[in-house]
């Protein structure tokens, strides 16, 4: 059975509020997730290459400037906005 | 307190915005000074649907850093998400490397002040961990009971420069903070204005007793934005940390912040558990292979290391550190003085002089005049459109060298040249500055002089074995010839012909 998660903690950090019930049904669920790759990673294989993708640097992009939305366009889309910014709670990173 | 007992140990991490024209992984140009939210689009916002691209002068200027810095360029570099809540960033987590950053290793040479402003300072090596290439966040501004948000900021690139724990005081973390920003400036990657958040700083300090190995607790305080306040704060953070070991209680790891109004460090409310980022590699970018075709290219924009040109030239072209430490500390001035010198290689020294002396006077008081708020780079904005050519001071420093000018007449000379542009011999020739060599007219003006009654005191005080009496006939032969004798040549005869 994997272990290794605390599921108050992963709640807290996703800020969702979970109910006995969800905690157990989840923690169930991401217990699945986490033994099937414990059966996976005790599969007799080869020593293979990295296969993750990697491009060259012809993927990248020109430093070429485009059009922007405007303000006005983004501040349309959020919930609340004031003289062109998005207003959002009070958030404070100030001295305590 | 008893600091000589203890051992302060500082790594930094700066971070840099690189000098592109548009954002790291979106298309949107970015600049300072726009009105908020005018430099964002979908990708910065992180709307459904969009992808990022990584921006190719972005991962150029950065390799070209690790260039410049000695770094090892490995063959990929990869992105990670680094997850948290926070309004400053759209998308919940910000693109940055973790395990596989663009550059590894790498160090940049320091000086630290000497005992005066003539005499060179101590040098060390401090080594870099690495530097990775992220996106800078969004901009938050706080009222009553809201916070504004503005994304102009959010997606810049920004080079994270991390140093090993190899700094040893304030000092030298400034030192290393000025030798870095003329690296990157100098390398065209970057233009460090503090002023406009270019550059910032998170200073990580800890303190141990003289002779320990162990590193003691470390602190960070972060989003320092200026090099006097990355100085203040790790004084203050270091005292601080002493007095509570001496006083018997323990450092706490702790993240902190920097008011440089009160000149406190504070400790920053924990973001609960904020620092469990949970990274994985981004899904969107796939692992980037740098080509070693890439790096060759990138080696040849590698500029000289700013203390090597200043070894350079104390050391072959015999310049005083004075004037080395001045014309190092900007590329193009550096480059102008050495044009110079190519066009007239006997005196370095003098060339120098010029360029140190006369010419930035010059050139800050032109540049004042013109622009009183440009005070942080009067040089370079001034020097391109500087009426001197390098040629142009090299001939005049060469006819003074060959005594056809005196020094006092080439200041003359200069002024107009600063004023005109015009050549040097010219000016001369049409002032009629020449110097006169001409020793038969020159030595009846002297005839004529010493029959003056007026100087016989003067005379006969010299022959009397008064040396300095001399002089006092040295000013109206002068006078006679319009300023335009050879005053050792006046020395000569005068002495000749008084016996």
């Amino acid at each position: 059975m994997a272990k290794g998660f605390d599921i108050d903690h992963l709640a807290k950090l996703a800020r969702l509020q979970l109910s006995a019930e969800e905690k157990t049904l989840y923690s169930n669920q991401l217990n699945q997730v986490l033994t099937y790759f414990e059966t996976l990673a005790r599969a007799d294989l080869p020593p293979v290459a990295d296969v993750a993708q990697v491009v060259e640097e012809s993927a990248l992009r020109e430093d070429i400037p485009s059009q922007p939305l405007g303000s006005e366009a983004v501040t349309k889309i959020a919930p609340a906005a004031r003289d062109g910014q998005i207003s959002v709670p009070r958030v404070v990173d100030d001295e305590s | 307190m008893s600091e000589s007992t203890w051992e302060i140990v500082i790594g930094l991490e700066v971070h840099v915005q690189l000098r592109t024209r548009t954002k790291v992984f979106a298309s949107v140009p970015w600049g300072f000074g726009e009105e908020p939210n005018e430099q964002v689009d979908p990708v910065v916002l992180g709307l459904p649907g969009t992808l990022p691209v990584v921006n190719r002068a972005a991962v150029e200027q950065a390799i070209l850093f690790g260039l410049v810095v000695d770094a090892t360029i490995p063959e990929r570099c990869a992105w990670d998400r680094k997850n948290y809540f926070y309004p400053d960033n759209p998308k919940n987590y910000q693109l940055t490397q973790k395990d596989f950053p663009v550059t590894l290793g790498g160090q940049v040479e320091i000086e630290l002040p000497g005992p005066s402003r003539n005499v060179m300072g101590e040098h060390k090596s401090i080594r870099l961990h690495h530097a990775h290439l992220e996106e800078d966040v969004g901009k938050l501004s706080h009222s009553g009971s809201g916070s504004l948000v503005d994304y102009n900021r959010a997606g810049v690139p920004l080079l994270e420069i991390v140093t090993e724990p190899d700094l040893r005081s304030a000092t030298e973390a400034a030192a290393f903070l000025n030798a870095l920003v003329t690296m990157l400036t100098q390398a065209g990657v970057a233009d460090c204005d503090m002023e406009k958040g270019q550059l910032r700083c998170d200073a990580n300090v800890s303190v141990r007793r003289l002779g320990d190995t162990q590193l003691g607790t470390r602190t960070e305080t972060k989003n320092l934005n200026s090099i006097s306040g990355v100085r203040d704060c790790i004084q203050y953070e270091a005292a601080r940390q002493i007095r509570e070991l001496e006083e018997g209680r323990k450092i706490t790891q702790e993240t902190r912040g920097w008011n440089a109004v009160n000149a406190r460090g504070y400790v920053l409310r924990d973001k609960e558990d904020a620092h469990d980022y949970r990274y994985f590699p981004d899904p969107d970018i796939p692992t980037l292979k740098i080509s070693r075709a890439t790096v060759e290219r990138l080696q040849k924009l590698v500029p000289e290391r700013p203390f090597h040109r200043q070894r350079r030239y104390m050391e072959k072209l015999g310049l005083p550190y004075t004037s080395a430490s001045v014309l190092i500390a900007d590329k193009a001035l550096a480059d102008w003085f050495e044009a110079a010198v190519m066009a007239y290689p006997k005196n370095p020294s003098g060339i120098a002089n010029w360029v140190v002396n006369d010419l930035l006077r010059d050139l800050s008081v032109v540049t004042t005049a013109v622009d009183s708020f440009s005070e942080t780079t009067p040089i370079k904005v001034s020097l391109a459109d500087c009426r001197i050519k390098p040629a142009q001071l090299a001939g005049l420093v060469k006819i003074t060298d060959e005594g056809v000018i005196s020094k006092q007449q080439a200041k003359e000379v200069f002024a107009e040249m600063f004023r005109t542009g015009q050549e040097a011999g010219d000016i001369v020739n049409a002032k009629g500055l020449r110097q006169n060599s001409d020793a038969g007219e020159l030595e009846k003006i002297i005839q004529e002089v010493i029959a003056d009654p007026a100087v016989a005191k003067s005379i006969a005080e010299y022959r009397a074995g008064n040396e300095k009496a001399i002089n006092a006939l040295k000013g109206p032969i002068m006078k006679r010839t319009q300023g335009k004798a050879n005053p050792a040549m006046i020395d000569q005869l005068l002495r000749k012909h008084l016996g």
